[in-house]
């Protein structure tokens, strides 16, 4: 049975977590032991669906349930790439009778200690985000309660992944503006260079910029770079 | 915040259609403020004006573009809001260059809200109002979401642009004060220095003559001044 107290704490702990510069990893790491501890599973982990659809292994509890989700993966067999696919949870599925449903992941996963697998989507709405999955020892290891409080921490993963993309593709989104700008600034900059230099108008400037960054299929953020930094001699451009 | 009133928020910058202008009105509109101005800033330092709701909004940028300092830059730099209800009261003097020219200018309180989105800083966005006076709370918290709803609306414009582009609406609507980077560059070659100095030059003429940088930048591209 699942201490209530210490899944609030866990779950205001993983909250917690969720500041504005937190390490996705660090925190499906931490909600993997969690689930340890709160479910009284033998082992858990977290996999990814990347927004290309590729799957991924990001959090085990211990290096025998990495090694047999990357099974998993490599083998194209098991709850977690069925809970990947389908969105469905995987419950106490007990791996002795479950040779026709994965001939080749059932006789690893009881090879590496386990008896009894569930894997719980994380999803938001339509998309799969990707699966915890909670490996026991023995059969039948979860309880109801034990399967909404670990759909709980499902959630919260969830939302934590969904927060960093957001995040990623703000920060990527930001470093292209900053590139943009500094590139106009730079051509900007040769272009006052330039007629200053040669007495030709700012349009005039940019168009010899141009013609010389084409004509030698160069980038014209390069071009105007050699002509600030005086490598390339205006009269080359003129 | 009233659910209704961020709806409300959301709502007015949808209705205007695309266009960095609709930023910054909307915003002064709705925070009862005399004008608003949505500031990119990178490196530390001021880069352009996204938008503008008014002249003297346009100015307060100005004045932070060419003195270096002000609410923009120090919401953007400390990463939280600088809210200065009088700036004609003493505890204004933090910004000695600055307060006495938006005064001038006719704004007597100012306030800066950093936009970002996560850890992501991307500027501020400023108000100003002709007279002094706090923000109550509700219009703190409505700064807030307007400040998060304006940096989304930012990182948007430039979504889609090809590698090493500007979006089309920020190289189009946004005031990026290129001029000021031509005279940069004209600069440098009259003085034979770094385009880095010139641009230091530029701003001290501009800081000892009470004049926008843009218009001493206007002045040396259209040949009226020059540095030797």
């Amino acid at each position: 049975m699942t201490d209530q107290g210490l899944l609030i704490q866990t779950l205001v702990e993983l909250a917690d977590n969720l500041v504005d510069d937190f390490d996705v990893v660090e925190l499906l790491s931490l909600l993997a032991d969690r689930c340890v501890e709160l479910l009284g599973v033998s082992a858990a982990g977290v996999m990814l669906v990347a927004p290309e659809g590729e799957v991924r292994v990001v959090a085990s509890s211990s290096e025998a349930m990495r090694v047999v989700e990357l099974f998993e993966l490599q083998a194209d067999e098991g709850p977690c790439p069925d809970c990947c696919r389908s969105g469905e949870a995987v419950i106490n599925e007990d791996l002795a009778t479950a040779g026709g449903r994965w001939p080749r992941f059932a006789p690893m996963a009881m090879q590496a200690g386990f008896r009894s697998v569930q894997a719980l989507p994380m999803r938001l709405r339509g998309s799969i985000v990707g699966a915890l999955n909670l490996f026991s020892a023995e059969p039948g290891a979860l309880t109801v309660a034990d399967v909404a409080a670990g759909g709980a921490l499902a959630s919260v993963a969830t939302i934590a992944v969904l927060q960093q993309r957001v995040a990623a593709e703000s920060r990527l989104l930001n470093d292209q503006l900053t590139h943009a700008l500094n590139n106009r600034v730079v051509i900007e900059q040769a272009k006052g260079v330039l007629a200053e230099r040669t007495g030709l108008s700012m349009e005039a400037a940019f168009e010899a910029l141009r013609h010389y960054a084409r004509d030698h299929n160069l980038r014209l953020s390069d071009v105007a770079r050699s002509v600030i930094d005086k490598s390339l001699p205006p009269g080359a451009l003129a | 915040m009233a659910c209704h009133r961020l709806l409300r928020i959301l709502a007015r910058i949808e209705d205007g259609g695309p266009g960095p202008a609709r930023l910054c009105e909307v915003s002064a509109d709705l925070m009862a403020m005399t004008g608003a101005g949505i500031m990119l800033m990178s490196g530390e330092v001021p880069r352009g004006s996204v938008c503008s709701s008014n002249e003297v909004s346009a100015l307060i940028e100005d004045l932070q573009y060419t003195l270096g300092e002000g609410p923009c830059v120090d919401a953007y730099r400390q990463d939280r809001p600088i809210l200065e209800a009088d700036l004609a009261a003493r505890g204004a003097a933090r910004w000695a260059a600055f307060t006495p020219e938006a005064l001038a200018a006719g704004a007597r309180a100012v306030f800066g809200f950093p936009l970002h989105v996560g850890a992501v800083r991307l500027g501020a966005l400023n108000l100003y109002r002709d007279r002094p006076g706090p923000l109550d709370d509700d219009q703190h918290a409505d700064a807030l979401v307007l400040a998060g709803v304006a940096a989304r609306a930012v990182l948007a414009m430039q979504a889609g642009a090809p590698p090493g582009r500007l979006g089309t609406e920020l190289e189009g609507g946004a005031d990026l004060r290129f001029v000021v980077h031509q005279a940069s560059g004209m600069v440098s070659a009259q003085l034979d220095v770094s385009v880095g100095e010139a641009l230091i030059r530029l701003r001290a003429h501009a800081f000892a003559d009470h004049r926008p940088l843009d218009e001493v930048a206007q002045d040396v591209v259209g040949g009226r001044l020059r540095f030797a």
